[in-house]
């Protein structure tokens, strides 16, 4: 067959394709030397050229995040975990409303903002950073490269667009994530980068047990989904690409219940001051996804870990007025009241309420909601339509 | 596998038009919007659901989309393979604002990056209705678009009509005459 | 939404597709040939190469992909001597107005190869004419290199199952992006005064074809044969 050709063509080709980078003993692992790119003209360089070139064009994509101060930040995790290899490591932010990341052999590492939002710490980023980098140190995604399935698939992402089978499939989105190719590492391979991520997190003095619960994290929202929508959790596009298993949350705890880092870091308050000005822009794009059972749990989550943070319980409230079943006015109303108690209340609260108030037949109510929007908003995008309820008389 | 099983039905199909003729003059869209061409338009004749869809320079280009009489509890779009509750439903006592939210929703069903631009009071088929502007990086080649919408909601029925073009020529060039339309849309039934 | 026209669509595009490689070239009305003296500017090339092997295996082609872009200088190069203009290269330094173009290049090529070159897909308005256009919002090109035409080439080629493939074209033709799918490519020659596209060509193959580079330097220079001079 064609593939094995392929494959034992390059059995003489170097480092790439000698054996495993390292073996990995329970307990024992040493990090591979830095690896050195493969030269030109090879399979291997063949493979490296379009990298680089994907690698070039996802730089120029408009989907991009390009701040700064966040880029740096993440650069630095990704640089504390990856020790030797951290000239070789590159952060992209890839602005799509979906838990993934992933990484390249040629060290283009790739987070997606829906993970972003999703992390309740540096230490959480740190254990699903030190699993991607694990797949690398491990060669894993060269394999996976090399396996001609997921390379259309990868390629396709990379080239940053989607080929959609129509714009009104409830898969789009998974079809994405599909794309980025997470799903094609065998269990092995996810095991063994899971144990290597652990190492590395605690290596980076990071509390190792953060990483299960990244899991128990998602597996909450899965539930929350299925539990709303009476459909399997199979069916959830967050996740499309990593096989969920309770199994693998647990074997991580169990690992890193043995691992011992003195004075382990979570880094949750760094963690949000860096995330604080992004969080707006990431929740519009969660709960335009309209997963409400998912937003819903995710928003329980922060609001839990930030219980003074007046923006959070305005998206709650969005997110109850959004999904619109019985009982969600009310919901939402109260969410914006508390809102309205925090220091940092958004604006928008006021324009929400005044929608709910009117929708209600509550039109003084509403009148004075928007009209404080509007004081406090005078220029605001819709500001001539709020202006147009203040004048209409009461019925 | 099951899309190769429709390439005979393709070829029946593509023995008649799919896109036809609308206009100069009077048509009617979805039997009871009633408009008035000054030149005419493109119409997708085949398969398009609950929408009607028009276009002056192609599909990828520009487009026009119509979204007559959606009853309250109806989406504005059939999702397949989505969860009934995942999917936004029309609500006759929607505010414009939930109109706009509902419509984003298939916006960024591909990945493609919504922004609202502007969103104000607008006469629209003789009656009160609302007119946004926004702007949209589509995901899959990264063209950025321009588009806005008008929208009505009478007897507890939403009609909305919304032009979408690259910001790049093409929004300049055809946005009058989809305002041309807009403007000259009345209910006849 | 329109999930099943789409797929339709694809369909035709798809079994339409001939075995080997065909080029189609359109002039726009009034249109000749580019008038000697005059300057043409190459913007940076958007091409992918994938083969497609015996068992269905894909395998990137970085190599030929930087090959056939080199083919595709030197058959542009060849064809400046033929035609006596003068070509210029404009290099892929990421400029903005550029970039611009080139992605706007890529949908309007979409909207040609549909509804040009499929016959129920034709725009009963355009009447049959070849006319379209990138907008005069060219000049900025023809401002910064001093040319009077712009050449755009955009190349694609299958890396996927065939199931994938039927996707592809389809979502490319809708704007969804022409990632992969069978072989495909679009040239066109751009009027930088007003936008127009003068001359159009397009290039489908079934595919797996691009399996040796001499292949693929013959598609590419079928994508240029007719150019107008």
């Amino acid at each position: 067959m064609r593939r094995r050709e392929f494959l034992c063509g390059c059995g003489c080709c170097g480092l790439l394709s000698a054996t495993p980078a390292f073996a990995l003993a329970d307990g024992e692992w040493h990090m591979p030397m830095r690896f050195q790119k493969p030269e030109a003209g090879g399979d291997e360089g063949g493979l490296w050229a379009l990298l680089d070139r994907e690698e070039a064009k996802l730089k120029r994509s408009r989907f991009i995040v390009r701040d700064k101060a966040l880029n740096d930040y993440l650069a630095g995790i990704a640089c504390r975990l990856a020790v030797d290899h951290c000239p070789d490591v590159r952060v992209y932010v890839v602005r799509t409303p979906i838990f993934n990341a992933s990484m390249a052999p040629n060290g283009m590492l790739q987070i997606w903002t829906g993970l972003l939002l999703r992390m309740a710490n540096e230490a959480q980023l740190a254990a699903v950073l030190g699993h991607e980098i694990g797949h690398y140190l491990a060669r894993h995604s060269l394999d996976r490269l090399r396996d001609a399935k997921s390379r259309s698939a990868f390629g396709q992402f990379l080239g940053m667009a989607l080929a959609a089978a129509g714009a009104g499939n409830a898969g789009l989105l998974a079809q994405l994530a599909l794309a980025a190719g997470m799903f094609s590492y065998s269990r092995e391979h996810e095991r063994e980068a899971d144990r290597i991520g652990l190492e590395l997190m605690a290596g980076a003095g990071y509390a190792p047990m953060e990483a299960s619960k990244v899991w128990d994290q998602l597996l909450g929202e899965l539930k929350a989904e299925s539990d709303w929508t009476g459909d399997p959790a199979t069916r959830s596009v967050l996740f499309a690409s990593h096989p969920l298993e309770d199994e693998r949350r647990d074997a991580l705890a169990t690992r890193a219940a043995a691992l011992t880092v003195p004075q382990a870091n979570v880094g949750g308050e760094q963690w949000r001051q860096v995330m604080a000005p992004h969080q707006w822009e990431f929740l519009e794009d969660e709960l335009r996804r309209r997963r409400s059972g998912e937003s819903l749990a995710l928003l329980d989550r922060l609001i839990a870990a930030s219980p003074t943070d007046g923006v959070l319980y305005y998206f709650r409230g969005e997110a109850y007025r959004l999904r619109a079943a019985d009982g969600d006015r009310l919901r939402a109303l109260d969410a914006y009241e508390l809102a309205e108690k925090q220091v940092n209340a958004p604006v928008e609260l006021y324009r929400s309420r005044g929608m709910l108030l009117r929708a209600a037949g509550d039109e003084a109510g509403a009148k004075q909601a928007f009209a404080r929007y509007l004081s406090l908003r005078p220029t605001a995008e819709d500001a001539e339509l709020i202006d147009s309820y203040l004048k209409q008389e009461i019925r | 596998m099951m899309r190769w099983l429709l390439v005979p039905v393709v070829f029946l199909l593509a023995s008649c038009a799919a896109m036809t003729k609308v206009g100069p003059g009077e048509t009617v869209v979805r039997e009871s919007l009633t408009v008035r061409l000054g030149q005419g338009w493109n119409k997708l004749a085949i398969g398009t659901g609950r929408v009607e869809i028009w276009t002056t320079e192609g599909l990828p280009l520009d487009t026009l989309r119509f979204y007559v009489d959606v009853k309250d509890g109806e989406p504005l779009q059939d999702v397949r393979g989505a969860n009934q509750k995942q999917v936004p439903q029309f609500r006759a006592a929607m505010e414009p604002r939930e109109v706009v939210e509902m419509f984003e929703v298939f916006s960024v069903a591909d990945g493609s990056r919504f922004r609202l631009a502007k969103l104000a009071p607008a006469s629209f088929l003789g009656t009160a209705g609302f007119r946004f502007d926004y702007t949209l990086m589509r995901k899959s080649d990264e063209v950025e678009l321009k588009g806005f919408g008008y929208g009505a909601i009478r007897d507890g029925r939403l009609t909305l009509i919304v032009f979408e073009a690259p910001k790049t020529h093409y929004f300049g060039k055809v946005a009058p005459r989809a305002e041309a339309v807009i403007a000259s849309a009345r209910i006849t039934k | 939404m329109l999930a099943w026209w789409r797929g339709a669509v694809l369909g035709v595009m798809v079994a339409l597709l001939p075995s080997v490689a065909l080029a189609q070239a359109a002039l726009a009305d009034g249109f000749k040939k580019v008038p000697s003296g005059a300057k043409v500017v190459l913007t940076p090339m958007d091409v992918e190469l994938f083969s497609i092997s015996a068992g269905g295996i894909l395998e990137p082609q970085a190599e030929w992909t930087s090959r056939a872009l080199d083919h595709l200088k030197s058959a542009y190069q060849a064809k400046k001597d033929a035609l006596g203009v003068e070509m210029l290269q404009l290099d892929d330094d990421g400029d903005e107005v550029v970039e611009d173009f080139n992605r706007l290049h890529g949908a309007v090529g979409n909207s040609i190869a549909l509804h040009h070159y499929i016959r129920p897909w034709r725009l009963p308005s355009k009447d049959g004419q070849f006319d379209w256009t990138l907008g005069d919002g060219v000049d900025a090109i023809r401002a910064k290199t001093g040319a009077n035409y712009a050449l755009f080439t955009f190349v694609r080629d299958s890396y996927a199952s065939s199931e994938r493939v039927v996707t592809m074209v389809i979502g490319a033709l809708f704007g969804f992006g022409l990632q992969g799918g069978t072989q495909i490519g679009y040239a066109s020659l751009v009027d930088l005064r007003d936008g127009r596209v003068v001359w159009f060509n397009l290039l489908r193959r079934a595919r797996g074809d691009l399996r040796t580079p001499d292949k693929a330097r013959e598609t590419l220079e079928n994508l240029l044969e007719d150019f107008p001079g």
